[in-house]
């Protein structure tokens, strides 16, 4: 057994049929995962990363029985999702973010007596469970108290300790982190570093760069349906790794500003991010720093604030894959689906 | 699964389900204040009618009783799945290790048990203010009759529910199947007094024979036996045409991604 990955993903596809329209009908098929293929190894944390809509949900549910692939096929623990749903559901815990997922009018403990039930821990098991998970998670103490009173962040912890009851193999956590404060994040990033370190395999989606390089053992990145990088955090950051990251402040930037940037032979990607009273460009180019007095002068009579040159993160290897992959191909397949 | 564990199972969730149902509003003023309200009607339109026998007040409070006990089976069923569908809490059952068939009879059973404080409720309402006596023919029979009758609606609830586990609206099914069932099966007027035509459907339905064992029992010229063997029957049946539904209603909420509103 130590040869089987503990996931196993090939040419995963998944397409939904919906409709268009209300009096006029017209059935689309939208192509939310389209090839998906990777292998988790047991004990690793592989995390998935994309935009919404890249297909990541899709493709943990798929993995999970919850949905049936269009075609493709997965396996975890060596068992077919598809065919193999006990054996599966046996062997694997899922935390899905969010607020949604508990029973509000009653209390945490109750949560996990119920769920334990249904899990098929053992009566005699049950008690010494729920006690160290409730430890694990930080809940000791709150346990008698109503979820409807809960913070997001003890509704994710109830999440994470419910996921775990059964003491499953294999945990997978859709964007665990969404909606915690920094602290919460600080606290379930221990936690599932600490799972890692009892021996469980652990699949994350996470829209935050910085949980995904300080915790993975190696990330996909999943846009449009399909993985366009697969590697550690050091590979990532590799592929633009000889580039430079000139980030301007603006002030009231326009579009053909930013286009004309955008058109610029020496600039590799560009994206930019809103704040309050200022737009941050982050530009990527393969001539270092030198390029700044160039940029400047293509932005015109913009105003400026502060600029800064400095190394690429992840999370602009991140932005320039998802830049540079993916969306005019998903545009193009969702009105060829129109049918 | 061991026996054991599925009765266990099978307990805790009808337990867990009977709590959940006795912290919502809408199951309290449907399970404890509607059949009261059915009975009062009742009770005032048989006077007026003239029957006025100690028999018939206790025949419109048994109806009257099991009507509150199946819109609380088929809210309980149909709107319980609904609303685990709104809180994310029904991909979690169905995706859990445990057969979703028996989570299902617990669940079921839960809102039947849960609605048959309705039938006390209309039997003590009767006393007090109808001054109706309670009195069985065959008291011995009547907690045999009673658990039929559980069974008998459970099992047409849980078979019901399989199709709400598919289609989001389906809960909007529940107000539809409220009253033809009240009507069809008997416990509004007497099955004899409806159509000709609607009485095989009548004999299809297990409340029918639910209801004809509690009435059979309490003031019936003979005991209700063939009820109560007919309750249980049909209550198998009930039970294997769920689960035969639900693999197919499974097998298509995973191939049409169903199962949750995100």
């Amino acid at each position: 057994m130590a040869d089987v990955p503990a996931i196993e993903a090939v040419d995963l596809v998944r397409t939904y049929r919906t409709h268009t329209g209300v009096i006029r009908r017209r059935p689309l098929t939208v192509e939310a995962v389209r090839g998906v293929s990777f292998e988790v190894r047991p004990g690793e944390l592989f995390g998935l990363l994309g935009p919404n809509g890249a297909g990541k949900t899709t493709t943990i549910k798929m993995l999970i029985t919850l949905l049936l692939p269009t075609s493709g096929t997965a396996r975890v623990m060596g068992f077919d999702v598809a065919r193999d749903t006990t054996a599966v559901r046996q062997r694997i815990g899922y935390v899905f973010g969010g607020d949604r997922g508990l029973y509000d009018r009653v209390s945490g403990l109750d949560n996990l007596r119920y769920f334990a039930e249904l899990y098929g821990v053992e009566p005699s098991e049950q008690r010494r469970r729920i006690a160290a998970l409730l430890e694990l998670v930080g809940l000791t103490g709150r346990e008698n108290e109503k979820v409807e009173g809960y913070s997001r962040g003890m509704r994710q912890r109830l999440h994470i300790a419910r996921g775990l009851l059964h003491d499953p193999e294999v945990i997978f956590m859709d964007e665990p982190s969404i909606g915690l404060d920094p602290v919460g994040a600080r606290e379930l990033r221990q936690t599932v570093r600490s799972l890692v370190d009892a021996g469980k395999t652990v699949l994350l989606t996470t829209h935050y760069m910085f949980e995904a390089d300080a915790l993975c053992d190696r990330i996909a990145v999943i846009n449009s349906g399909r993985i366009v990088a697969l590697g550690t955090g050091a590979d990532l950051k590799d592929r633009i790794a000889s580039r430079t990251i000139v980030e301007i402040e603006t002030f009231g930037v326009t579009d053909d500003a930013v286009e004309r940037l955008r058109q610029d032979h020496e600039v590799s990607a560009i994206n930019m991010e809103e704040r309050e009273q200022s737009q941050i460009l982050f530009v990527q180019s393969d001539r270092g720093a030198h390029i700044t007095q160039r940029l400047l002068s293509l932005l015109g009579d913009t105003r400026v604030g502060k600029v800064v040159s400095r190394e690429p993160t992840l999370e602009d290897a991140y932005l320039h894959l998802i830049a540079t992959t993916g969306d005019d191909e998903a545009r193009a397949a969702r009105a060829a689906s129109v049918q | 699964m061991s026996a054991r564990r599925t009765l266990r199972l099978i307990w805790f969730v009808t337990w867990f389900n009977v709590r959940m149902l006795l912290v919502s509003e809408f199951f309290i003023l449907n399970a404890f204040i509607a059949p009261l309200i059915f009975a009062t009607l009742g009770f005032f339109l048989f006077r007026s009618g003239g029957g006025t026998a100690g028999h018939t007040l206790l025949y419109v409070a048994l109806g009257a009783g099991m009507m509150g006990v199946w819109s609380t089976t088929i809210f309980g069923c149909g709107g319980a799945i609904a609303w685990q569908r709104w809180e994310g809490t029904l991909e979690l059952l169905v995706n859990a290790p445990s057969r979703y068939d028996f989570i299902l009879v617990g669940q079921t059973l839960g809102a039947v048990v849960f609605g048959f404080y309705g039938i006390l409720a209309t039997l003590a309402w009767g006393v007090l203010l109808f001054g109706m006596p309670i009195e069985a023919t065959y008291p011995l029979i009547l907690p045999l009759s009673l658990l039929a009758a559980i069974v008998s609606l459970a099992s047409l609830g849980m078979l019901i529910a399989t199709t709400f586990v598919l289609y989001r609206h389906a809960s909007a099914l529940s107000n539809m199947l409220e009253y033809p069932i009240w009507l069809i099966a008997g416990l509004l007027v007497p099955v004899a007094t409806l159509p000709f035509w609607v009485r095989p459907m009548s004999w299809l339905l297990a409340p029918t024979w639910g209801m004809e064992a509690i009435r059979g029992a309490a003031i019936g010229t003979e005991p209700p036996f063939l009820a109560i063997v007919l309750c249980f029957a049909l209550a198998v049946v009930y039970y294997l045409a769920a689960r035969l539904t639900l693999v197919f209603v499974l097998a298509k909420a995973r191939r049409d991604a169903t199962l949750s509103l995100q």
